[in-house]
């Protein structure tokens, strides 16, 4: 497996979520579409952080890059957090407005 | 001790008025105010006569700093000498007796209070005004009783003729002022100080000796006359002597006070005071106006029959004596009528006054609200009042006659009064004054040559017999013959004793042997004055000259001793022939004098006692001299034709230029303004400056509209424009 099957998984899950999120009616099918735009980033940090930085030869013990990992785990921990907002909103926003729809939510428009 | 007098003699009425119109302001009444004032006016008589002693013949004047201006520095002081202390013994003795007559004489006016008020404030005045040492301080007291005046002649403002004769006494006397206050600034431009007699080198009378025989004489003639025009004012002398008899229409009291005694009597103290800076020139326009005002105002006494108009004009006539004295030297003469005439002036008036108090008391019992009715009569407003049907009748000397056993002690003490300024011989002070006066005159042309003096002797003469006259005619058409008004007659009354008490006194200070005063020569010594063409400073007393001058009355005496000397100067041999040559005159003129005055009383009993001669058939046949008179020299219609006419045709030309021109200017560039320059400046406003505005307004009103657009409010709209942004801005950086 290399690099270009994780782009290209990464780029496949990035535009459905995209996709999700400029189509979708649903807030919270749109919160779906942003945790697959967050996990094809993460999955692009693990795969550039595995396939393109060598790994560093300490006295002759080679240790792999970690860093993409890393942040993709702050990543999964990020989308979860946001996820919490995210849903507390749209209660609050259902609470208001009987519906979670955001074209509905227009008090704003001039 | 003279600060202590002096200070008690001017406080005293001034708390006095002070003291009233405290009350006044508080609505509160003191019981018996005229007590207070009368008092206080007593303490001051008290203190003058203490003050007789104090008189030193080199008086040092007593002085204050009071404003300080650059480098002037203005003073303000008192001045001692004889005629300073005789002033004040006049001026505290008449209103002290005024005061005491006025109890009775205004007992149960509504504005009693008020009266007693100004009198104290008038006396206060009249007081400083004599005591300053300096020209301001004079014309400070000169204002002061002239206001006093003003109050005191409308003090029954309820009539018309009242109110318009107190402006008229004001406005005219400013007429003088004006020019008087011109003469001080001249002074004051010259000699840098208004002090008069400073005790050193810097009074006007010191420096004014340093002029003597320069280049200018002229000039110095000229502030004389100026300051002599406030003493035209307030003495009433012609051409400005036509407010004195409308000033009748005051109280009688004050008319005693004010307008015979004391406030028209400060012109001749003016003048006399001034002596030393008058010059030749001076002193003939002073004698001219003298001799004039003594004859003119004796000629219109003659043909009224308002006792107090007859008494008016002849107060008018006496000051011209006076002025016409100080005019030819005789300054001391001067002085000498001022303080007799004044004794038996206010006698003359206050007696008339108890005359119209007898009839008023029944004329007010006739007509409750008289002074309300009367102030409907008087509707003009002209300067013009005395007409013959205007006269009171309670003043009218035509409803008199009889009174004589009615209101014995009136008539008693006036006839001393009538026989005095008559100047019948010996036993009355008129005599003395205006032979003295006579005497100095002719003296003065005898020993000058002057023909202008021999004219002005002549003049003099001629009102004397008119004044003997006119005064005889009062007294026979008012006390002698039968009542002309039974009814009046009927309701006349002896006056109440305040008011003949004062009567009495005065009637005694007429006759000269009582008087002190006038007696004793050590009260009576010249000031320290020179006059710029005889500048002799020889104390005069009686060893200078010959020895019968210690005969006589002092003041009389010294007009004489003074009159040579000013002529003769400092030259014993000329001085002694000046002194023959006035001796010689004053025996002439004392003759002549009894002459006249002979003459005019039998005249006057002829025409007016036995009714030997029509005064009516008389008028007739010499009728234009007799319309001269009774019209009084068409002054006042002279001043109403032209000064006022003139006065109100220049008012209406300032009122048209006003109207037509200023504010047509006004008006004009108002309109330009508003027409032409406003309407362009709203029209540039208005499209240009609005114009940018709305525009501006307009273009951001319409790309809001256009781009708000943009602003969907649908969340996925924005993200897919964020994303084409993104997509853009890659393929873009791809292309580079």
């Amino acid at each position: 497996m290399s690099l270009q099957h994780y782009l290209v998984i990464s780029a496949i899950l990035f535009t459905l979520g995209i996709f999700a999120v400029l189509t979708r009616k649903n807030a919270i099918s749109i919160l779906m579409g942003i945790e697959l735009i967050l996990n094809s980033c993460n999955l692009n940090f693990a795969a550039f952080s595995r396939f393109v930085v060598p790994p560093e030869n300490v006295d002759g013990l080679i240790i792999p890059n970690i860093d993409g990992q890393v942040i993709a785990i702050f990543g999964i921990v990020l989308a979860a957090a946001e996820a919490a907002v995210f849903l507390a909103i749209i209660l609050a926003i259902y609470r208001e407005f009987g519906s979670i729809r955001p074209d509905e939510v227009d008090t704003l428009k001039g | 001790m003279v600060i202590p007098l002096i200070s008690i003699i001017l406080l005293c009425p001034l708390a006095a008025f002070v003291i009233f119109a405290l009350l006044g302001l508080a609505k509160r009444s003191f019981p018996r105010q005229d007590l207070l004032s009368t008092a206080a006016m007593l303490a001051a008589l008290v203190c003058s006569f203490l003050l007789l002693r104090e008189v030193v013949p080199d008086p040092k004047p007593h002085t204050v700093n009071w404003i300080s201006v650059g480098d002037f520095t203005f003073s303000m002081g008192f001045y001692l000498d004889s005629v300073t202390v005789i002033m004040l013994i006049v001026v505290t003795l008449v209103s002290s007796l005024v005061h005491i007559f006025s109890i009775g004489y205004m007992h149960g006016d509504p504005r009693y209070p008020r009266f007693f008020a100004y009198l104290s404030l008038f006396s206060f005045s009249m007081l400083f005004l004599v005591v300053s040492d300096n020209l301001l301080g004079i014309y400070i007291g000169w204002e002061l009783v002239g206001l006093c005046s003003y109050l005191l002649i409308g003090f029954w403002f309820e009539k018309d003729s009242a109110a318009n004769a107190c402006k008229k006494a004001f406005l005219t006397t400013r007429v003088g002022d004006v020019g008087m206050f011109i003469g001080m600034m001249m002074l004051f431009a010259k000699f840098k100080t208004l002090s008069l007699y400073d005790g050193t080198e810097n009074g006007i009378f010191t420096l004014v000796e340093g002029l003597s025989g320069t280049g200018d004489i002229i000039w110095l003639s000229i502030a004389g006359i100026l300051i002599f025009c406030g003493a035209i004012g307030k003495s009433a002398q012609v051409p400005l002597h036509t407010w004195l008899p409308d000033a009748m229409e005051g109280p009688t009291p004050v008319s005693a006070l004010i307008h015979a005694a004391t406030m028209v009597a400060a012109g001749v103290y003016l003048t006399a005071r001034m002596f030393p800076i008058l010059t030749d020139t001076s002193s003939l326009v002073i004698a001219y106006i003298g001799g004039i005002t003594a004859l003119v105002a004796a000629t219109i006494a003659i043909v009224r029959f308002d006792i107090k108009r007859v008494l008016a004009y002849s107060t008018v006539s006496q000051l011209g004596y006076m002025m016409l004295a100080i005019g030819a030297g005789s300054y001391v003469a001067g002085l000498f009528h001022l303080t007799t005439h004044a004794f038996f002036k206010a006698l003359l008036f206050l007696g008339s006054g108890s005359v119209i108090h007898a009839f008023h008391a029944m004329h007010a019992h006739h007509d409750e609200d008289h002074t309300d009715g009367e102030a409907h009569e008087h509707d003009d407003h002209s300067l013009v009042h005395e007409h013959g049907s205007e006269i009171p009748p309670d003043q009218d000397m035509r409803n008199m006659g009889g009174l004589r056993r009615k209101m014995p002690w009136t008539f008693g003490t006036m006839l001393v009064a009538t026989l005095s300024i008559s100047g019948v011989p010996f036993l009355f002070s008129g005599f003395w004054s205006k032979d003295a006066i006579l005497g100095g005159v002719l003296g003065h042309a005898m020993v000058s040559h002057s023909p202008h003096y021999y004219i002005l002797f002549g003049m003099a003469l001629i009102a004397a017999g008119i004044t003997a006259f006119y005064m005889f005619r009062l007294i026979f058409m008012t006390f002698f013959g039968e009542p002309r008004n039974q009814e009046m007659h009927d309701m006349a009354h002896e006056s109440p004793w305040v008011m003949v008490v004062p009567l009495l006194v005065l009637a005694v200070l007429s006759i000269p042997i009582v008087n002190p005063i006038w007696f004793n020569k050590d009260y009576v010594k010249p000031p320290p004055q020179s006059h710029i063409h005889a500048p002799a400073h020889a104390q005069l007393g009686p060893d200078t000259k010959t020895g019968d001058a210690n005969s006589g009355f002092a003041f009389f005496w010294i007009s004489e001793a003074q009159a040579a000397e000013e002529e003769g100067g400092k030259n014993t041999e000329k001085a002694d022939d000046a002194y023959r040559i006035h001796k010689l005159a004053h025996n002439i003129a004392m003759v002549l004098s009894i002459c006249v005055a002979g003459l005019g009383i039998l005249l006057s009993w002829l025409f007016y006692h036995r009714r030997r001669f029509s005064a009516e058939s008389v008028a007739t046949k010499f009728s234009p001299v007799y319309n001269l008179f009774w019209n009084k020299y068409y002054f006042d219609e002279f001043y109403d034709g032209v000064l006022v006419a003139l006065t109100v045709w220049k008012s209406r030309l300032f009122a048209q230029f006003d109207g037509a021109i200023v504010d047509g200017t006004v008006n004009g560039v108002g309109t330009v303004t508003r027409q032409i320059f406003a309407a362009f400046i709203g029209f540039f406003d208005n499209r240009v400056v609005d114009g940018i505005v709305n525009r501006v307004a307009e273009v951001t009103w319409a790309a809001g509209g256009r781009i708000r657009r943009i602003q969907t409010g649908a969340i996925q709209t924005y993200l897919f424009v964020v994303l084409g942004g993104i997509v853009l801005i890659i393929l873009i950086f791809r292309a580079l």
